[in-house]
């Protein structure tokens, strides 16, 4: 893989894994609330914001990746963001990380790394 | 209701596939990569990018559809299993070679994401949210 190609999956996986977390943050405030009012409070929340600015902008390095790496292996290596969200739950909003969690963590990040070493 | 989950697997995966094919020939119908205007341009103008917001699109009416009936850890790791038609695709439309590192990897990773949907079967047990409510929501 080429120091671009890491640079452009790196960027990826940290938009998306803010994007994630703005998304959650934007979400789990209003709860009592009713649907539709719950929907206003999320319009006005800035995370909401900051999350879709940050997947727009995600679209356009994920196409630049892509580009840059085959389209199979990029795929693959993308599944590391779930590790990465799965970490930054458990930091920012102190989700718990159960012993399967765990192990389907451990797995993807070994697949990952074996596909990374093939590209 | 067997026949409602399979056709929302298959909507899922097939979207997820077509969004991920197209932003392939995006990114390549776009090249040479520069960080300016042109190249952002290049993309948000391409037929491909469009074929890719469909498919996302379609992936996303897909998840919440299936996600109103279908338990979660299921459901999740079903979404995450494009890996596999998206490797089929890449062997014969970008002729891509299978090698032993990206099977070996892909295995892994799908192995990984069943555990997680293993995991979130147990946690929804736990909290009584399994299978048998959501489709008693149903």
């Amino acid at each position: 893989m080429t120091a671009l190609a890491v640079f452009l999956w790196m960027l990826n996986m940290s938009m998306d894994t803010f994007g994630h977390l703005a998304f959650k943050a934007a979400a789990g405030h209003g709860l009592d609330l009713d649907a539709f009012s719950h929907w206003k409070h999320m319009a006005r929340s800035p995370w909401l914001w900051a999350g879709v600015i940050c997947y727009t902008g995600e679209f356009f390095v994920w196409a630049a990746f892509l580009s840059q790496v085959p389209l199979a292996a990029g795929v693959m290596l993308g599944s590391i963001n779930i590790v990465v969200l799965m970490i930054a739950g458990r930091l920012v909003f102190k989700e718990c990380l159960t012993a399967w969690r765990m192990a389907g963590m451990l797995l993807i990040t070994a697949g990952v790394i074996l596909v990374g070493l093939g590209v | 209701m067997k026949r409602f989950y399979l056709i929302g697997f298959l909507c899922l995966m097939a979207s997820d596939t077509l969004a991920q094919i197209c932003f392939k020939f995006a990114g390549t119908a776009a090249e040479p990569l520069a960080f300016d205007v042109d190249w952002v341009l290049r993309i948000a103008t391409s037929p491909w990018s469009y074929g890719a917001m469909v498919g996302y699109l379609c992936s996303f009416v897909s998840w919440m559809t299936l996600l109103r009936y279908a338990p979660i850890g299921p459901a999740f790791a079903a979404s995450h299993l494009e890996l596999v038609t998206v490797t089929i695709f890449s062997v014969w439309l970008f002729h891509e070679p299978l090698t032993l590192s990206k099977m070996a990897g892909g295995l892994l990773i799908v192995l990984g994401v069943l555990c997680l949907a293993k995991g979130e079967s147990v946690v929804g047990e736990e909290h009584g949210q399994d299978a048998a409510q959501g489709e008693s929501r149903a």
